[in-house]
């Protein structure tokens, strides 16, 4: 026998088999379709937030309600991320835009992370530093004060089981007075107290 | 003027009797006339389901496929229609048993219809089916390494007694014989190439093997195959 005749032998086996097995696939597009249902082919993430963000028939309240839900989950994540990483670096990580109140004061938040820690005050020009309480009733080592002021620059310093703590890490800038350092905030844009 | 047309597939219960086409082609109407579910005042051309069958028969490939990835599963049984035969035979020659063939061919229609957006609508689409095929076929081989079934030719057949096969058409049975005993790696390029006519490259690509290993596996298989039929021929 030569090569080629192999070849159209081969040729010839393979598509009598073929041939002879089709009448038992009657129906196999129907059987896969079925299968398949309502089934869509499955979304890549990047096809997947372009629908969420694309126009839907099925309406926008759904779709804000879908966006709104993904975005407050990120944020939690986001929030519960930050706050660890916070702990381990010892830095805090938040910092809140302060809220206005009527009167035009604005609620300024300070917050130090102060791990072992029982007693953590905040002195400065706005309280005639005289010490205000910093709270931590998670006991997570992080304490936070929210104290509201009309704009202007603020002195001030933490202190820590009777300790000098005068620089908060989120103070716009320091200064030192006294031998001693103190953070300095601007609250809405003042420039004096 | 430019006027794009959307096609709607409706059933028969969404046209009340006065829009009701007569034909089963497809036919243009306005859809305030007809159809009431649809939105209003579009340009439109609405086609029965049994019209729609026509009309995917009608589309080439890659329309087909868009249809598929919007989630139209009868355009992809026009892509099953299409590729059935190439699909079932490579599997049958791969593993060689009828039962594991219609397996693997419909897991991979399933398979390659989920992932549809790995599909990079460039290259040609048969290639990347085939090659899903044949890594099905390869991990159920491997399977049945562990859990064997019979193999033999006879199977194929159904329940055609194997002696009147062999009466039928003996040169057939013995290269059917002979290429269910080559190995994998040998019967995988020879069904590529014999069964479904795809050129060197494109069996490369399908096996993950280079170009050149191609050609040198199906000159080998054909020579084994050669030789198990000769060595057949003198020992009865």
């Amino acid at each position: 026998m030569k090569q080629h005749e192999i070849d159209g032998i081969l040729r010839d086996m393979l598509r009598q088999d073929v041939a002879e097995a089709m009448p038992g696939l009657v129906g196999f597009e129907e059987k896969i379709v079925l299968e398949l249902g309502e089934r869509r082919p499955r979304l890549r993430i990047s096809d997947w937030l372009r629908q969420l963000l694309a126009p839907t028939r099925g309406g926008r309240i759904g779709q804000i309600g879908v966006v709104g839900a993904t975005a407050a989950a990120c944020l939690i994540i986001g929030f519960f991320a930050a706050s660890q990483l916070g702990l381990h670096t010892g830095t805090p990580g938040i910092r809140l835009t302060p809220s206005r109140t009527m009167d035009g004061r604005q609620e300024v938040l300070f917050v130090l992370p102060a791990l072992d820690a029982s007693d953590v005050s905040i002195v400065g020009n706005f309280n005639a530093w005289e010490p205000t309480s910093l709270s931590d009733e998670d006991h997570d080592g992080i304490w936070t004060a929210s104290i509201p002021l009309p704009p202007g620059r603020y002195e001030y310093a933490f202190v820590i089981d009777g300790r000098w703590w005068g620089q908060d890490p989120l103070a716009d800038e320091y200064v030192q007075s006294y031998g001693e350092y103190s953070s300095v905030r601007y609250v809405g844009g003042g420039d004096g107290a | 003027m430019l006027v794009s047309w959307t096609v709607y597939v409706c059933s028969r219960t969404d046209f009340p009797d006065v829009g009701r086409p007569k034909s089963e082609t497809p036919s243009q109407h306005k859809v305030t006339d007809v159809a009431p579910k649809l939105p209003r005042g579009k340009a439109c051309i609405l086609i029965t389901e049994e019209a729609a069958g026509n009309v995917y028969r009608a589309q080439d490939e890659v329309s087909l496929l868009r249809a598929s990835l919007e989630g139209e599963t009868e355009a992809w049984g026009e892509i099953i229609s299409r590729y059935k035969d190439a699909v079932f035979g490579l599997c049958l020659g791969f593993l060689r048993n009828r039962a594991d063939a219609e397996d693997i061919a419909h897991d991979a229609f399933i398979r390659a219809y989920v992932n549809l957006r790995r599909y990079n609508l460039e290259r040609r689409f048969s290639t990347w089916l085939f090659t899903i095929a044949a890594n099905l076929c390869r991990n159920r081989l491997r399977y049945r390494r562990n859990h064997p079934v019979a193999e033999l030719p006879a199977q194929i057949r159904g329940g055609v007694d194997p002696a009147t096969i062999v009466a039928q058409d003996d040169r057939h049975a013995e290269v059917r014989r002979a290429l269910a005993q080559l190995p994998y790696g040998y019967r995988a390029p020879l069904v590529l190439r014999f069964y479904n006519d795809l050129p060197y490259r494109e069996i490369a690509d399908i096996l993950s093997i280079p170009e050149g290993t191609v050609k040198t596996r199906i000159h080998r298989g054909k020579a084994m195959l050669k030789q198990r039929m000769e060595e057949e021929r003198d020992a009865s």
